[in-house]
């Protein structure tokens, strides 16, 4: 594995992990830009604006953008968060540079007014498509109780409403604001030519203007509401949990991640035995999430809605034990373990380093081989883990649910 | 590629398959057990949820807590499926810790504890996940479609159903477990960094004790259930399942299909996301692929939209399946195979993904393919090819099933 950068004069950041003994490589466009950039006028655009570069430029028409893309037998997508908008591909490595070469083109789109107005619908459905998907449904909204006004608690999606009211030329001005070289990081992992990357992108994005770019990076500690929503087509009781966390840039990272796996990975976590074993819920997680500044822990549990008021009775039970005896040397190294063999299965696609790749840029601008990881992880204590508790209290949460109604 | 193929059988019948993998660190396993939906007798729908959960509450000497903490004690995601023939349980994790793994899936086929006050529990969790489906109105038209497509009982559905599973007993799912739970057509299959010769005397160690069964009897189909099926639900868009039926993985004709798929939904410049979502914004779910089980295989397609638009995409999107046999240009059956080429590739670096095709293959085929074989069996197929087999082989029957506050014509 070697690692490459350089940096353009307009800003923009080239990295790449080259590694001659892959199969396949993968590239991808990180712009730091989402739902927390937006304000409530265009909230939803940075998702749309998305769906928009795939429209084409003012060379290639949409249909031209997916043939091409296909002709590569690229599998190509792109997603957005409240923070980061990712556009990547993995393909042969043959197919690399051409495929590289048309991200390069897309990252400045035509925005046509004809394109806008049909994927407006696109983007409606998509937003009633999640409307009947209550899992996520309440993770989004628990989000917004969670983070109030802060701007993390924007909707990526963004609202029937934002999206209804909004204008190519909104679209466009944010646009011009966010997609600047200096905003952006271009990444590759796999199987590439390092020197020919980097010639393509210096005659395809020289000419592209730097911006200044900002963002709130204010911290925020959750406004702690709870809140329940009926759906008389719901059978079962959806809820979400938020409290606070660190930031992807603060070194707990590490402890964190280990405490979530502690407390709510899919199986043997201390949610895992006393409500899924038990068959009181039928999922119970918790993620940590890191952000830029801030960062949340996030639970999901589904139960009846009979059970519902037990099982949380069960989880502040849960936190209050953590808090009053920590958790244990035996529960810190499986929860180790597990995270140490997942970062090793991701990484062994180009596609998955590539997304640790571009996250550490994006937050860091760091190069961390794997190694890296895997030692911050065996690093944690006992004592790391139980500090954390003690000064973010996971027990005092945020909580939205979404079921049924209630009879009698 | 010169991927090696690892191939024993042991006495009793039970195969042990392995692809070798020079460049990762990790191993995956799968133990293929032929105890799937379409192999359990009748009124016990659903009984495969409740085994895989069952079999995982304690084993051998060690309870289920004890078992639990000895898995993740090997830093082992677990992964597990049930299909209509088999339940597959298996993991993926680190090399070194493969050969510890295996003692603990022995137990767990070989010697689960079932005992009776777990299985309340998991038959609880498996009546959950039923009801939960309600919830997730495209998994359940998925499942619909294929109880409704397939010839029972080879469609059914593989979460299970509420009446069946309420009045399923400890009693008869043990002895679901101890007749199905047959070595004799069990495939272990292993991919990525191992040593082969240990894995084979380690699985003769441990499996080759217990008796052979005699093999199941193949399962009788009855005729197909329905053409249109709607389920109300007042949610915000109405879920389109549609399936037509085609050929299988052993037809000659199977490349054909599998880039005659691709050619219509294999892409994005592919013809059903082009016609229902770029040029009419109809929905932003829309796809099909090609689904099969070793007796019977479709065409499996996927809409969501709002009510208003149900109708019209139904109709584009049925359009699209009878235009297809028109013609096909050049360019679309190149684009499709090298989408079908470079998917088969890139999935080739992930050890999960090749131990569940080299299984896969070996129980549906009876062998299994190369990539350079199916490469060069995509390379071989032409327009006129694809044509051909599409007029012959015309889209007659669809299988219909919305889920949705709007009720369409099917």
């Amino acid at each position: 594995m070697e690692f490459k950068k350089e940096r353009l004069a307009n800003g923009l950041v080239i990295i790449g992990e080259v590694n001659n003994r892959a199969r396949s490589a993968a590239v991808g466009f990180f712009v730091k830009t989402g739902s927390r950039d937006e304000t409530k006028q265009i909230n939803g655009v940075s998702h749309f604006l998305e769906h928009m570069l795939f429209k084409g430029t003012e060379k290639l028409s949409a249909f031209e953008v997916n043939e091409a893309f296909d002709r590569t037998g690229a599998q190509f997508n792109a997603f957005t968060s409240e923070e980061n908008t990712v556009f990547y591909a993995a393909v042969l490595p043959e197919y690399l540079v051409e495929v590289t070469e048309l991200w390069i083109g897309l990252m400045r789109p035509a925005l046509r007014d004809d394109d806008f107005n049909i994927e407006k619908n696109v983007i409606k459905e998509e937003i009633a498509m999640y409307k009947d998907l209550p899992s996520f449904d309440v993770m989004d909204r628990c989000r917004r109780l969670h983070f109030d006004s802060h701007p993390c608690g924007n909707s990526v999606l963004g609202s029937e409403g934002s999206i209804g009211n909004l204008t190519a030329e909104q679209m466009r001005d944010y646009f011009a604001r966010r997609y600047a070289p200096n905003n952006m990081v271009l990444a590759c992992a796999g199987d590439f030519d390092w020197k020919r990357i980097c010639s393509i992108a210096a005659s395809g994005c020289s000419r592209w203007q730097k911006q200044v770019t900002e963002r709130e990076l204010q911290d925020h500690r959750g406004s702690k509401k709870k809140k329940r929503v009926e759906k008389p087509n719901l059978s079962r009781e959806h809820i979400c949990l938020m409290s606070p966390g660190v930031s992807a840039q603060d070194p707990r990272r590490f402890a964190s991640s280990l405490l979530g796996v502690i407390v709510g990975d899919d199986v043997g976590s201390r949610f895992f035995w006393e409500l899924v074993d038990k068959a009181l819920a039928e999922t119970a997680t918790m993620q940590f999430g890191a952000m830029d500044g801030t960062g949340a822990f996030c639970s999901y549990i589904r139960c009846s809605s009979e059970n519902a008021t037990k099982v949380l009775d069960i989880i502040r039970g849960i936190f209050e034990s953590l808090s009053k005896s920590g958790v244990t040397e035996d529960e810190l190294r499986k929860a180790k373990n597990k995270i140490l063999s997942a970062l090793v299965i991701k990484n062994e696609l180009p596609m998955g380093r590539l997304v640790d790749l571009g996250s550490n840029w994006i937050y860091l601008e760091q190069y961390r081989i794997i190694e890296d990881d895997i030692n911050a992880v065996k690093a944690v204590t006992v004592d790391d883990v139980n500090l954390l508790i003690e000064q973010f209290n996971p027990g005092d949460f945020t909580q939205f649910s979404i079921g049924p109604a209630q009879t009698g | 590629m010169a991927e090696k193929l690892d191939k024993h059988i042991l006495k009793n019948g039970m195969v042990v398959l392995g692809e070798p993998m020079e460049q990762v660190r990790s191993v995956a396993f799968g133990f293929m057990l032929p105890a799937g939906a379409a192999q359990l007798p009748e009124g016990c729908c659903g009984a495969g949820n409740v085994i895989a959960d069952w079999i995982f509450r304690g084993a051998g000497d060690k309870n289920s807590r004890q078992l639990s903490d000895a898995l993740d004690g090997l830093g082992l995601h677990r992964a597990g499926a049930i299909s209509s023939s088999h339940i597959t349980i298996g993991a993926v994790l680190e090399a070194g810790n493969l050969a510890e793994a295996i003692d603990l899936y022995a137990d767990i086929i070989l010697r689960p504890s079932l005992k009776e006050d777990q299985f309340e529990l998991a038959r609880q969790l498996a009546i959950d996940e039923v009801l939960a489906l309600d919830d997730d109105p495209r998994q359940k038209v998925t499942l619909k479609l294929r109880e409704q497509f397939y010839p029972p009982p080879l469609g059914r559905s593989t979460a299970g159903e509420i009446d069946e599973l309420r009045s399923l007993a400890a009693p008869d799912t043990k002895q679901i477990i101890k007749n199905k739970f047959n070595l004799s057509q069990t495939i272990f299959s292993v991919a990525g960094k191992y040593n082969f010769d240990a894995i084979c005397r380690q699985v003769v160690e441990l499996f080759s004790r217990t008796k052979t069964t005699p093999r199941c009897a193949p399962v009788l189909v009855r005729d197909r259930a329905g053409k249109y099926t709607h389920i109300h639900n007042d949610g915000a868009q109405v879920h389109i399942g549609l399936m037509t039926g085609t050929v299988r993985p052993t037809d000659e004709d199977y490349y054909n299909a599998r880039v005659a798929v691709s050619v219509l939904s294999g892409g994005m410049s592919a013809r059903l996301f082009t016609e229902v979502r770029e040029k009419r914004g109809l929905c932003y779910a829309v796809g099909a692929g090609y689904h099969s089980l070793k007796e019977a295989a479709g065409i499996m397609c996927y809409a969501g939209t709002t009510p208003e638009k149900a109708q019209e995409t139904l109709d584009v999107v049925m359009a699209e399946f009878n235009r297809l046999s028109e013609g096909i240009s050049k360019e679309e059956i190149q684009r499709a195979k090298v989408g079908l080429k470079s998917a088969l590739i890139l999935q080739s670096e992930s050890s999960s993904s090749r131990a569940g095709a080299i299984g896969g293959d070996y129980y549906v085929l009876g062998r299994v393919r190369s990539l350079d074989e199916i490469k060069n069996k995509i390379e071989q197929t032409t327009v006129g090819s694809v044509l051909t087999f599409l007029r012959s082989h015309k889209f007659r029957d669809f299988t219909v099933v919305t889920i949705g506050p709007k009720e369409i014509r099917a």
